[in-house]
């Protein structure tokens, strides 16, 4: 219903502009022009109504700025700004997360909004200080802050009641913290294994590098450019012992798997909301929801900061996000003008209804608190003084060595490694990381239109294929000429589709591995073999590139297990079309809520599988969150997302299969497995080869399992190339590494092929 | 096989059957369950009031019938594109003896074993090239054929019998005629796996969709199904209840799809 009224809306809107189009030349010429502005967030369903409420205010305050309002959903946010920002169309004003701002500022991608801020009368003073300096580089202001988050340790009230425990202090301290999780730790049921947990820790390094903080350690030095000496520091060392000894030692915490099993899925926060977790360290993002349980009945909770060590430091973390206006805005000062509207007080002050961050205005965070019904603002208020800006807004591409403090992490809690041994190993990895980057920050922002660049690419490719077509036709003679013509005449469609979107592209992929391209920029600087030299010199890809071998050893079981549902399924049996559509489900089902169900299959305390083997006698796995089983874990998901799509075009092939063979044989008096051996197999021969190759490549491509299973943990050890690619692409900004990683993958699967075809392709028959 | 053998077999079969329906169940029972219901670990499978109403929120919260309306466009221009392109393109694979065609086909194949990951930030730039932003030119146009669909009916049509082609030959009968009156008609459960697949593949696509619309109004489906979770958490009910109902097509796709996977073909002029 509401739709339909916008979409009347819109109709009496364009209605208007039309009109106005027809009236412009009588309007007089001091009338200001109206401009359009572009904006894009990651609202979500409930968010948008809000930002579309602050975008009309907008509009009703300054009616001569429109405002096309794109909002994107949060996943894969980023690659929407990024391949924006590198066709040079990004919007005009959009909604940055801290992690991006050294790269963005570096590049020199944004504006600095500084220049504005006294012509367009910005109050800066409304803001948290802290959180607006995290936008601040020198005397450069660089994103209008929209909101953020300490991290806060949440308990339940109602399990330190019963365990006649008083509440955290604000002054509370690690050892505190321990003796309080080892007393919630319980088994409720008496079924002698603990089914309640005092608290939780996973390798997520946004959570506890706070820990270190506290203790006077950190992971990097002041200026970002080393680890050794800091990771390996003996405060560091300490504060990640303590923590890690809750899961391993003490026995205080499940182990719940790594932070992409336990965050991306929310597993965490549904045990502590069931009460099966006492303790649980989040961020001010999880409050909205824990507080409608809460005022539904039967949760009770509080929010406490994160301990601190003895004689230590107050000090906490602040994650947030800010608006900002790239330099090649077409209206920076209107853009600019819509950033800090976006920021203000009024926007903080609709936005701040929703409860999702605290508003970056202090007038409206302090209003959040007194309205407060629950007493947990004034707790996370507390923090911001203490709060530190985050290593990922201050350290460019960053990110890579989160992934690496995650596995060093994981090498001690998962592996059981000695910790200053192998912090030590880790802090000169990613000292070395860091003098990668620092090494590649030169790049400067051109602002040239990409366009000439690709059409450049575009045209030449044509233009070989077109004149490739053409000799192969005039080198033809005879009867072959004929035939040249006339296949050349089918292949022309699927011809020039592969030349425009594929070949281009893949040429666009050779040329940039030869080069260095930060895809923000249009700088591209000729690097030589360079990437390929770094490539082969870099252990993490030659891992990834070992697991994918492994991972494609998948290939045969999934075929022999698809080819056997196959057989069984062509027939006509009542109800066999419901069993084919059954086993097609997991290609349709939505892919979130099958990660999701897996997870819980897998989840090492209290998953399904473990139970089945418990039930059998057998010893528990630890799944995913191994490095001996966790590529087998992925593998045996693998093979039941794919049995499905591997089993229809089985089917389709059995179809071609005359069933005049299979009686004859029948009369011949062989049996079902003859017949299988001797008719059945060598005529689906081209069957099982189109799969057996196609499964190959996508085997030696399989990214979205790793991607949200387990995100190349732990320790590395379901790392594949595609995961490290898109890492490198995406995350570190380096398409010319990420291009040459590709062509080295293309090597391999062009030789794997080729043995195939060697080997299978050339024995058909045409019957 | 011995009876007992197939016996265990099948109960294997509907075994696995049964795990390929859980995360659909969950699915389907979250769509109906209230938002606080779903934090339960381990999951619930039974709502305990449902909630219909989830359903009618979903699609309104959203354009959805707007969503709807361009998935639908662009999976149809995909179907109609692969079957028509791909078929042709296998045609002069499989059944044509011309110059070069290893070598081209093997350049076809090559296509297919570069990551789509770095090729897309090139295939946005040529589409931005030809001002195709937020159109459904930029929507449709690359999903109109695929070296996958085209490998897929290649290999299908190498199983046909050489001789009905040259039976239609001696007749007189052109390249076209042969390949419209004998080929197609015989290749119908590749075809319908095709129609699945492509169906399938630009339904559900997501990321390029994303990158290549800004406006609302040009989304499609799983970009709508994606916008009910923010980075930090989702509305599941809302989302699943989406989800179910994209989901739909598809299953209606298959299960028309699928009937040609039971009409065996009977062949004639085959050597016994």
């Amino acid at each position: 219903m509401s739709h339909f009224l916008t979409s009347q809306l819109a109709v009496r809107n364009s209605l208007f502009w039309v009109l106005l189009l027809f009236l412009s030349p009588f309007v007089p010429a001091n009338a200001q022009r109206v401009i359009t502005l572009r904006l894009t967030d990651w609202a979500d369903i409930d968010e948008m109504p809000l930002d579309r409420k602050v975008i009309s205010e907008f509009h009703a305050r300054y009616p001569n700025i429109e405002i096309l309002y794109e909002p994107n959903p949060g996943v894969q946010y980023e690659e929407k700004i990024l391949t924006a920002l590198a066709a040079n169309e990004p919007p005009d004003v959009f909604l940055l997360d801290s992690k991006l701002i050294p790269t963005f500022t570096n590049k020199k991608v944004l504006l600095d909004l500084s220049a504005f801020v006294q012509e367009l009368r910005v109050d800066t003073t409304q803001w948290f200080s802290n959180v607006t300096n995290i936008a601040r580089k020198g005397s450069a202001l660089y994103a209008f802050p929209k909101g953020f988050t300490p991290l806060m340790m949440y308990y339940n009230k109602r399990l330190f009641r019963e365990a006649g425990l008083p509440f955290p202090s604000d002054a509370w301290t690690w050892d505190d913290y321990r003796s309080i999780a080892m007393k919630l730790t319980q088994d409720t049921n008496g079924d002698g294994s603990i089914d309640q947990y005092g608290t939780a820790f996973t390798n997520y390094f946004y959570f506890w590098i706070v820990w270190v903080w506290s203790s006077g350690g950190d992971v990097i030095d002041p200026t970002g450019s080393r680890a050794t000496g800091y990771l390996n520091s003996q405060a560091t060392e300490a504060s990640l012992q303590f923590l890690i000894d809750l899961q391993r030692t003490y026995k205080v915490a499940p182990s719940t798997g790594s932070w992409v099993q336990s965050e991306k899925t929310g597993s965490t926060s549904q045990l502590f909301a069931n009460g099966k977790i006492a303790m649980m360290i989040d961020g001010h993002w999880r409050l909205p929801r824990l507080l409608r349980q809460v005022e539904q009945g039967g949760l009770e909770i509080g929010v406490a900061p994160i301990p601190r060590s003895a004689g230590g430091a107050k000090v906490n973390v602040m994650y947030e996000s800010g608006w900002c206006v790239p330099v090649s805005s077409r209206h920076p000062k209107e853009a600019a003008l819509l950033a800090s509207f976006m920021a203000g007080q009024e926007a903080n002050r609709i936005r701040a209804t929703r409860h999702l961050e605290i508003p970056s205005s202090r007038l409206v965070a302090n209003e959040m608190v007194v309205e407060d019904t629950h007493d947990v603002e004034r707790a996370f208020i507390a923090e911001v003084p203490s709060c530190r800006q985050p290593w990922g807004s201050v350290v460019e591409r960053f990110s890579e060595v989160e992934w690496t403090l995650q596995d060093a992490v994981d090498e001690v809690l998962v592996n059981g490694q000695p910790m200053h041994a192998t912090m030590t190993r880790y802090a000169t990895k990613i000292d070395h990381q860091l003098q990668n980057t620092r090494l590649s920050q030169t790049s400067e922002f051109k602002p040239i239109r990409e366009h000439s660049e690709i059409l450049g690419f575009l045209i030449t490719v044509v233009c070989i294929v077109a004149s490739a077509s053409a000799l192969l036709y005039y080198r033809a003679r005879g009867k072959s000429r004929r035939a040249t013509g006339a296949a050349l005449g089918f292949l022309a469609p699927s011809l020039l589709h592969l030349t425009v979107f594929v070949l281009t592209p893949i040429v666009f992929a050779g040329y940039l591995s030869v080069h260095r391209w930060d895809v923000v920029v249009s700088d591209k600087p000729f690097v030589g073999l360079d990437n390929f030299r770094e490539l082969f010199s870099d252990e993490s890809f030659l891992n990834a590139l070992k697991n994918t071998l492994l991972y494609t050893l998948n290939v045969p079981v999934s075929m022999v297990l698809a080819l056997t549902v196959a057989l069984m399924m062509n027939r006509r049996v009542k109800g066999i079309a419901l069993l084919r559509a059954l086993y097609f489900l997991p290609s349709v089902t939505s892919f979130v809520a099958i990660a999701l169900v897996w997870m819980w299959i897998y989840h090492p305390t209290f998953g399904v599988a473990n139970f089945l083997l418990h039930l059998v006698g057998l010893a528990p796995s630890a799944w995913l969150n191994s490095t001996n089983t966790a590529m087998i874990s992925v593998v045996i998901f693998s093979i039941w997302l794919g049995l499905g799509y591997q089993m229809i075009i089985f089917l389709a092939g059995l179809q071609g299969i005359p069933e005049e063979l299979h009686d004859a044989a029948r009369i011949d008096g062989s049996g079902s497995w003859n017949r299988f051996w001797h008719i059945t197999l060598p005529l689906l021969k081209p069957t099982t080869f189109f799969i057996l190759i196609t499964s190959l490549i996508s085997s030696f491509q399989v990214f979205t399992s790793i991607y949200v299973m387990t995100a190349g943990g732990p320790v590395g050890s379901t790392d594949v190339i595609v995961y490290h690619i898109y890492q490198s692409a995406w995350e570190q900004l380096r398409m010319g590494y990420a291009s040459a990683m590709s062509w080295v993958l293309f090597v391999i699967i062009v030789i794997a092929t080729w043995i195939q075809f060697r080997l299978l392709g050339n024995q058909i028959d045409y019957g | 096989m011995k009876r007992t053998d197939k016996i265990f077999l099948y109960m294997g079969l509907i075994a696995i059957a049964v795990s390929m329906l859980i995360p659909f169940l969950w699915m389907l029972s979250t769509s109906l369950m209230d938002e606080l219901e779903v934090y339960q670990f381990p999951p619930k499978f039974i709502p305990s009031v449902c909630k219909w109403n989830n359903f009618a929120e979903a699609m309104t919260l959203q354009p959805f019938g707007r969503f709807f309306l361009n998935s639908m466009i662009v999976a149809a221009a995909s179907v109609i594109g692969q079957i028509t392109f791909c078929s042709m393109a296998a045609y002069a694979f499989a059944r044509l003896r011309f110059h070069g065609r290893e070598r081209i086909f093997a350049l076809y194949l090559g296509t297919m074993m570069i990551p789509a990951i770095v090729t897309v930030i090139p295939a946005f730039l040529i589409i931005t090239t030809f001002g195709w932003m937020n159109t459904y030119w930029a929507l449709f146009t690359p999903t109109m054929s695929s070296v996958w669909g085209i490998f897929l009916l290649r290999q299908f049509f190498l199983t046909i019998p050489k001789e009905l082609e040259d039976a239609a030959r001696v007749d007189g009968a052109s390249d076209w005629t042969i390949f419209i009156k004998v080929i197609l008609p015989l290749s119908k459960p590749a075809l319908a796996t095709l129609t699945i697949f492509a169906f399938m593949g630009s339904w559900k696509d997501f990321l390029w969709p994303l990158i290549v619309t800004n406006r609302v109004d040009m989304r499609t489906v799983e970009v709508g199904i994606a916008s009910f979770s923010n980075l930090y958490t989702t509305d599941w009910p809302h989302q699943m209840a989406a989800a179910v109902v994209v989901m739909l097509p598809i299953i209606i796709v298959f299960m028309f799809a699928q009937k040609y996977f039971v009409k065996g073909i009977t062949m004639t002029g085959i050597k016994g």
